[in-house]
């Protein structure tokens, strides 16, 4: 199936690209699309994920909806990445 | 009631809101939580808007390297004067007919039902999620609307909590860790993202339009996008 992703704030300067389409295993998961990404860009495996929970340095929201990691996709999905900021 | 004087300060945007609207604001007291880049711009609208109270609140002096953004401190103030001091001396003198209260110091969980006591609308204008959370509590609490807003870079967020209609920080940013290491920032991003927040609380103050309730803004200002997100 198809998704697309879309890359905001520094996932955006690290990846190169503001959204692309992507052609996925049919019922992945949002933490799987996101293993996928970081075999697909080691920067964001190396600079952005944290090492020991991997998942805590992402937000994701699905068709403009915020959600889980254990959601699973459909194929048209458009899933954006975006890093929790805390600068004031 | 409006002064005359008021009635004139705040024609333009009496067009906005009506007297009502005003009244409102004047009777309103607001609490700027960190008085930094985002601090600056919310508490310089919101007085200028003629909140009627303003609570501002930071443990911090300045530094000459805060000065790229935090517009509301100058060269005099460096190592000098705490920036809630340095912000309420300006902003007495833009806007002698509002209230400018401070407190000079670190929220936590002994003192904050205290310092926050009569507080309508909270803005968070912190640099770190253990602090932020700390006003989430006070607000889910209280029943007080939390405005919060966070930048990095070119880049920021914005969200309005109303307790028992949205969800709560926590709910929304559950994996926040405690770093708050040195970050990139303009001035202008903090600016905007600050105009934004203090729009928030004018919102929700007066009733016009729509806050940012169970929506997350996000703005970046390098490539020109403002997307809105679901939480619910």
């Amino acid at each position: 199936m198809r998704i697309k992703v879309r890359y905001f704030a520094r996932y955006r300067s690290l990846v190169g690209k503001g959204e692309e389409e992507l052609e996925v295993p049919e019922g992945i998961t949002v933490k799987e699309l996101i293993d996928i990404l970081k075999e697909r860009y080691p920067i964001l495996k190396n600079e952005v994920f944290a090492e020991e929970d991997d998942l805590a340095d992402v937000n994701v929201s699905r068709n403009g909806r915020y959600v889980r990691f254990d959601e699973v996709l459909k194929d048209g999905d458009v899933v954006a990445l975006f890093p929790p900021v805390s600068g004031g | 009631m409006l002064s005359e004087r008021e009635l004139e300060r705040y024609d333009r945007q009496i067009m906005i809101f009506g007297e009502e609207g005003q009244e409102k604001l004047k009777n309103s007291k607001v609490a700027v939580v960190g008085v930094g880049g985002l601090g600056s711009p919310v508490a310089y609208y919101l007085a200028a808007a003629g909140i009627g109270t303003l609570l501002l609140i930071d443990e911090q002096t300045p530094e000459l390297s805060n000065l790229n953004r935090q517009t509301l401190h100058w060269e005099e103030d460096i190592d000098r004067n705490p920036k809630p001091v340095s912000a309420r001396w300006k902003l007495e003198r833009f806007n002698s007919d509002i209230k400018i209260e401070t407190f000079v110091g670190r929220l936590s969980e002994e003192n904050i039902d205290e310092i926050l006591k009569g507080v309508d609308v909270i803005v968070d204008c912190l640099d770190n999620f253990e602090t932020r959370f700390l006003l989430d509590d006070y607000a889910q609490r209280n029943g007080v609307p939390l405005v919060h807003g966070a930048v990095e870079g070119t880049y920021g967020q914005v969200t309005t909590i109303v307790p028992g209609l949205t969800k709560s920080l926590h709910e929304i940013f559950p994996n926040m860790g405690k770093k708050g290491k040195k970050f990139p920032i303009i001035g202008a991003t903090a600016g905007v993202v600050g105009s934004i927040q203090a729009m928030e609380v004018i919102k929700l103050l007066t009733g016009i339009g729509e806050p940012l309730l169970n929506k997350l803004l996000l703005v970046d200002l390098a490539y020109n996008t403002f997307d809105v997100v679901e939480l619910r």
